[in-house]
């Protein structure tokens, strides 16, 4: 096993502290941040309010009326260590199966610049397993990774200024499934009624960090 | 109950905001002014973090279906009860019927109403603060309109004393418009001249400030790097963008972000940011974290010491 560069803590303002695990994004740096946010989790160090992991670093959220900076730094990157080399298995990724209805308003577009017919595209989209990289932009969106080459396109030149919940749409090498009503630049190519964010369910996102997804064609 | 009988262009319920739900997305939200919210509710007998109305853009009226002991704080108004003037940060007593009419926002952006018992709406993730984008959180998910009847929890036992004034030592000094910054996390990214010019310019608020973030015009910063992969912001992270020009995210702000950030405004100094309208200058002063926590525990102190004379003046 080669030896992982030690985690670098710095500070993100008076209430959190951002912890750097590498400069090249790539799917093994994003599962080693994802285990050890799982891990970190599952330790329930206290003072912390919330764990964010991303690509190359994951960020804690700490209450500064309880504890310094430096308090929480030390700890935090004695925590990461602690879970890379004992890892803890607390909470197990899911995975998801996420049915798709293809008649997005993009599938013709999409089909006429890939030079792909509409089956093959949903043949392709529907073959993988996704895993959940980040949940952000808005509550519940989540961006997965990894799209079939052949169906990479950049993002809309001109983003919607409205696209409905439960569109499922593509960008770069990245899929995802719009929870909310928002403005979005992805092309949407099928629609799905799983609900993705319910702010009044116990967890609220469908999707945490770490799982996987798999779309199915429905009809 | 509070009924609204004239609906300003933008009343929302807020509180302190989401904390534990950013890993799923969720911004933290809240109040914008977070001190002069908690100043208001101790003013009106109520724990600081209770729910409160924020006013973005002055304006309308609210009739007290109870006799009602409320506070204002936060940006400066012409306000009147039942016709006589309503002065900020002091303790009033309203009567059953009551019309409390706000008029055009004067100095500062921002205005919270806090009443005892807080504003009564179910908290959604810990939270009862409106997330418009999200249509989710406070009073259905939107913005306050006209005939709207907001209830109330029932009013705390003991009630500061009509009269009671907070002190303005006790708040943030808005009119200097200086903002304090700690470094951010991609402050290696950004060279010395980049740092001089976000510490010794001057910065106006754009006309592009919302809830979510305010984009500031003043000197460019030159952003060599372009993007990051996204990670964890914050509000009051100061990003900058492709044009260098600076945008410090707000309340409502996305959980992340693939701009790199240069400064964070210390969480004390959010407040006197968040009230600045476009047009309005602001600098930055750089400080440790050491000194911005300090920062921060001094106005929770000073937050305590509200509730405590209120608390004294029943």
């Amino acid at each position: 096993m080669t030896a992982l560069p030690a985690p670098r803590a710095h500070p993100l303002g008076d209430s959190a502290v951002t912890i750097a695990f590498g400069t090249e994004r790539n799917a093994e740096l994003l599962n080693r941040i994802h285990e050890t946010a799982r891990a970190l989790r599952a330790a329930r160090l206290p003072h912390v309010d919330d764990i964010v992991p991303a690509y190359l670093a994951l960020t804690v959220f700490y209450d500064p009326l309880q504890a310094s900076y430096e308090e929480m730094a030390k700890a935090l990157v004695q925590a990461c260590d602690r879970a890379a080399h004992a890892p803890v298995r607390a909470a197990q990724p899911r995975e998801h199966r996420i049915p798709v209805t293809y008649d997005g308003v993009d599938l013709e577009a999409v089909s006429s610049s890939t030079g792909l017919s509409v089956d093959d595209i949903i043949a392709r989209h529907t073959a993988r397993a996704y895993s959940v990289d980040l949940l952000g932009f808005v509550p519940g969106w989540a961006y997965l990774s990894e799209l079939d080459p052949a169906l990479h396109l950049p993002r809309r030149a001109q983003p919607r200024p409205r696209v409905a919940a439960g569109s499922v749409a593509i960008a770069a090498a990245q899929t995802g499934v719009y929870p909310l009503d928002t403005p979005g630049g992805w092309h949407i190519i099928g629609n799905t009624k799983t609900v993705m964010f319910d702010p009044m369910r116990d967890s609220p996102a469908l999707l945490a960090p770490g799982d996987t997804v798999r779309f199915e064609r429905v009809r | 109950m509070i009924e609204i009988t004239r609906a300003p262009p933008y009343l929302t319920v807020q509180d302190a905001g989401r904390k534990h739900s950013r890993w799923s997305g969720v911004p933290q939200g809240g109040a914008m002014d977070f001190t002069a919210m908690c100043a208001a509710n101790a003013i009106a007998g109520n724990s600081l973090n209770a729910a409160a109305l924020e006013w973005a853009l002055g304006g309308g009226s609210i009739r007290f279906d109870r006799d009602c002991v409320f506070a204002i704080a936060g940006a400066t108004v012409r306000a009147t009860l039942a016709g006589q003037a309503v002065a900020p940060c002091t303790t009033t007593y309203a009567r059953t019927g009551d019309e409390l009419t706000v008029e055009q926002i004067i100095t500062g952006r921002f205005l919270y109403l806090a009443v005892a018992g807080g504003i009564d709406v179910p908290p959604l993730l810990g939270s009862r603060s409106t997330y418009l984008p999200g249509h989710f959180g406070g009073y259905g998910g939107r913005m306050l309109k006209s005939a709207d009847s907001v209830a109330l929890d029932a009013p705390p036992a003991a009630l500061p004393a009509a009269g009671f004034h907070c002190a303005a030592e006790l708040m943030p000094r808005y009119d200097t418009g200086i903002v304090h910054v700690t470094r951010g996390t991609q402050e290696d990214l950004f060279d010395e001249r980049a740092w001089r010019v976000l510490t010794e310019s001057e910065y106006r608020v754009s006309n592009a400030s919302d809830r979510t973030g305010y984009k500031l015009d003043g000197p460019a910063l030159g952003n060599s790097i372009g993007t990051l992969p996204s990670e964890a912001g914050c509000p009051g992270a100061i990003q900058v963008p492709g044009d260098g020009l600076p945008i410090a995210l707000m309340a409502d702000a996305p959980t992340v972000g693939g701009y790199p950030k240069i400064a964070v405004v210390s969480a004390a100094d959010l407040p006197i940011l968040a009230q600045r309208r476009p047009g309005e200058t602001i600098r930055f002063e750089l400080i440790t974290i050491e000194q911005s926590q300090r920062a921060l525990k001094r106005r929770g102190s000073d937050l305590e010491t509200i509730a405590k004379l209120a608390g004294r003046s029943s």
